[in-house]
């Protein structure tokens, strides 16, 4: 029996087909893996199997019925959101009972009842946290379980879908979270796992579903198919996976250098950079490397240690003076910090060099445009023009536009921050292409954060490893995986 | 998808965006058919320029404070700055006897410096604005207070009437101040690095910081001219008037917010032009004008006045909800 269907759906936007066609199904005691490429089509699809969109065409079927004429059948369908949404400053209790008339509490909320319910629910998630406990106080991690933890508090729910659910989960969380989602899964409940991360969906999933440009184009056993084969159906065409990407022109010039630095979450780091080279760091969630960055940079204080570039004494704690000086840093909180959502890719892209692009007083639109179209030419970005707003780009293409915007300043040093968090395996190895490229042409250091092993060890010349805000060791590009994992998790410190 | 779909589906959006600014601009014109054929008055020339000289200061006010929004903050000082700067160059002109364009020009100086206190404080402090400005208006009015004693100021020298009470051809001159007010600030806005500045802080405050822009920087300067324009205001409404008054500049504050929201400008910073505000200083000044031609009871004018500030406002919110509701629907073959 199937709870959960889509027959034949069609989803148009202005100019775009985001779904054509689409047949897909969910059976209980499954876990069905759902992935894609950005734009491929999956948001669109998970809000209309959860209602928020109404196709133009075709039905959904919740336990064999029309949802579409009966929309309180799509509240069996519980997702959990990519991004976290949880009320910050509620309790944790609060945030797993709300909304309480659908956890069924009617009347008054008794605090001290919701703190004593809420208890086996923690347990069963195993989230270290007291009920009473504010959701701002707790980790990342904890955060991310409880918002799972909520979806399936609510009613009668039959299907849970989880929109890459392990983007901010630590390793060891991340078991903790497959442990789990195996529990509800013998509980005889459909899993909806939506994931750009390979691995995870071979070592948890029962079947795959693949979209491309709108449509399914593959489904399959998980058990009758491997990883490259799921690459090629999700790109249409072959990528290689064993293909290294660390810049092959280091030099021995040191670029930058950082000596016993210490700020809020840091302690004591020290280490150097050489032109051309592409230096990793690794690290846990909350292990300070985003902090580090960010102080060098002038965004974030630092309590002591000196830095310097190109052998002249660096001036910390002024942004202005870093991008001025051609030390760049690029966020991982793209939407936040990276873009200006509602400004076209033209005028994202010339914010940072107006002064080049003045005829007289005024800024030449000219000129803007020239650049804005040099920039999508160059880094390949997918757009049907330079006016459109940032926002409605996809992931991905965001990014290689923050690249261009950053290498128009013509930087020295650019820190990528988990360049390719939530962007697909085929854009992903477009990433790290351009950054062999500009640490190779332009002899520019770079300095890579991720949380992604393959990611550092593919990419990197040296691999630094940070463990709660200490160095706990350097390696270099050959280095054992292991090891690096040992250092991330402070365990041969 | 082919090329040809992409383009129309660049005309429409652009055309979406900009309808957003001919919305209120129909709206206005709207009223003023309204106006003019409802009353046989409201077509007459006194009566216009009465309008124009309300409108300009209202106007003038807007576009300052649009200029905050843009940048996801606001000002409620902005009438007290006014007032004060007002009794300032009242003051100096009659109680010192110092020329009257130098007292003028020493008061719009003084603006500068309130808006700049004002910015001082709520960038080094980090303070909300509408809380901080709440305080700075209490004090900005309490010296005025303190140096009035809540008397006006009388006896001002005739030869600075012409500002106020003056026109140019048919046209008053505060309207003429008004309207190099908005060429200033839409050539700093549209045209300049500075402009861009305003709206990438409006966007995204860390992104700007992150991208090197001098954020304190620029939301100070904001701030010292959103002083500079309320003094200027002030001390043309003194000119008005002929007597500097504690109560100049009341409803600014609220008025000049509400001119910037209905003309588009939107209160979370980072969409909107200060055009779109003087459109919606128009659009208040032309319901209290009707107020008065209708011969509204005067008990009941505050809360008609409410309502269609209301209404106005709706107008925007109502075109957008229209244009979601079309977006939707709209289906491509």
């Amino acid at each position: 029996m199937k709870i959960l269907e889509a027959h034949n759906i069609t989803k148009l936007f202005p100019g775009v087909v985001a779904l054509d066609s689409v047949d897909v199904s969910f059976e209980p005691g499954e876990i069905h893996c759902v992935i894609g490429e950005n734009g491929a089509g999956k948001s669109t699809l998970i809000k209309c199997l959860t209602g928020v969109y109404e196709p133009e065409e075709g039905e959904v079927l919740v336990g064999g019925e029309n949802a579409m004429k009966n929309k309180s059948l799509f509240d069996k369908v519980a997702y959990v959101p990519q991004e976290i949404d949880l009320f910050g400053y509620m309790s944790v209790a609060e945030n797993l009972f709300l909304p309480y008339e659908k956890s069924g509490i009617k009347g008054t909320v008794n605090q001290k009842e919701l703190q004593k319910k809420a208890v086996p629910i923690l347990e069963k998630f195993r989230i270290p946290v007291k009920p009473e406990e504010l959701v701002k106080d707790i980790s990342v991690s904890s955060q991310q379980l409880l918002q799972i933890a909520r979806a399936t508090v609510h009613e009668e729910y039959e299907v849970l879908m989880l929109d890459e659910p392990t983007t901010s989960l630590t390793t060891s969380d991340t078991q903790i979270l497959f442990e789990i989602v195996k529990e509800i899964k013998a509980e005889n409940k459909a899993v909806i796992f939506i994931s750009h991360k390979l691995e995870e969906i071979f070592a948890l999933g029962d079947v795959l579903t693949v979209f491309r440009n709108g449509k399914k184009v593959a489904y399959s056993k998980l058990e009758e198919i491997d990883i490259p084969w799921v690459i090629k159906q999700m790109t249409g065409r072959e990528v290689n996976q064993e293909q290294v990407f660390y810049s092959d022109k280091v030099t021995d010039e040191v670029l930058l250098e950082v000596k016993n630095l210490t700020g809020e979450r840091f302690t004591d780091i020290s280490f150097e950079l050489k032109k051309g080279e592409i230096l990793g760091f690794s690290g846990l969630v909350g292990a300070g490397r985003s902090e580090l960055m960010q102080a060098i940079f002038g965004y974030l204080p630092v309590y002591s240690g000196s830095v310097t570039l190109d052998g002249k004494e660096w001036k910390l704690g002024d942004t202005n003076y870093s991008v001025n000086h051609g030390f760049i840093y690029l966020p991982e909180e793209r939407k936040k910090q990276g873009i200006l959502p509602v400004l076209s890719i033209r005028e994202n892209i010339s914010i940072s060099v107006l002064d080049e692009l003045k005829s007289g007083l005024n800024i030449s639109k000219k000129k803007e445009d020239e650049l804005a179209q040099k920039v999508i030419d160059t880094y390949d970005v997918k757009t049907p023009g330079t006016d459109k707003e940032i926002q409605f780009l996809s992931g991905g293409n965001q990014q290689k536009v923050i690249i261009g915007r950053a290498m128009s300043c013509h930087p020295k040093v650019l820190v990528f921050d988990e360049p390719t968090k939530g962007i697909d395996v085929g854009t992903k190895a477009e990433i790290y292409r351009l950054m062999k490229e500009l640490a190779e042409e332009k002899e520019i250091g770079i300095i890579l954060i991720s949380s992604e092993m393959e990611e550092i060890k593919k990419c990197s010349n040296r691999i630094i490893a940070l463990y709660e805000g200490r160095k706990a060791g350097e390696y270099d590009a050959k280095a054992d995986k292991e090891a690096i994992l040992g250092a991330i998790i402070g365990v041969n410190s | 998808m082919s090329k040809e779909k992409t383009k129309t589906n660049n005309a429409f959006i652009s055309a979406l965006k900009k309808s957003n600014m001919t919305a209120i601009g129909a709206v206005l014109l709207l009223m003023v058919i309204i106006a003019s054929v409802a009353s046989p008055y409201f077509l007459d020339i006194y009566n216009l320029q009465s309008l124009l000289r309300d409108l300009a200061f209202v106007g003038m006010i807007g576009i300052a404070q649009s200029l905050l929004l843009l940048v996801g903050e606001l000002d409620l000082s902005v009438g007290k700055i006014a007032s004060l700067c007002g009794i300032l160059s009242g003051m100096m002109m009659v109680n010192y006897g110092l020329n009257p364009w130098l007292s003028l020009a020493l008061a719009m100086f003084m603006g500068l410096v309130f808006g700049g206190i004002n910015g001082l404080i709520i960038t080094k402090l980090r303070l909300n604005s509408m809380v901080a400005t709440i305080g700075m208006q209490g004090l900005y009015g309490g010296i005025n207070l303190v140096l009035t004693k809540g008397k006006a100021i009388t006896g001002v020298p005739e030869n600075i009437y012409i500002l106020g009470k003056g026109n140019v051809g048919p046209i008053p001159f505060p309207f003429i101040f008004c309207v190099i007010v908005l060429i200033l600030v839409l050539f700093m806005v549209k045209k300049t690095k500075t402009g861009r500045y305003i709206y990438a802080i409006g966007n995204s405050r860390e992104a700007a910081k992150i991208l090197g822009i001098k954020v304190d920087k620029i939301r100070m300067m904001i701030y010292s001219i959103v002083g500079l324009i309320s003094s200027l205001a002030g001390i043309l409404y003194v000119a008005r008037l002929g007597s500097a008054q504690s109560a100049i500049g009341e409803n600014w504050p609220m008025n000049s917010i509400a001119a910037s929201v209905i003309g588009g400008v939107s209160l979370t910073g980072g969409i909107g032009n200060p055009a779109g505000a003087l459109i919606g200083a128009a659009i208040i000044s032309i319901i209290q004008n009707m107020i008065v031609l209708f011969g509204v009871n005067v008990y009941w004018q505050s809360a008609v006045s409410g309502i269609v500030v209301v209404i106005a406002i709706s107008f925007s919110s109502i075109s957008e909800i229209v244009r979601e509701r079309k977006q939707r629907k709209i289906k491509l073959g």
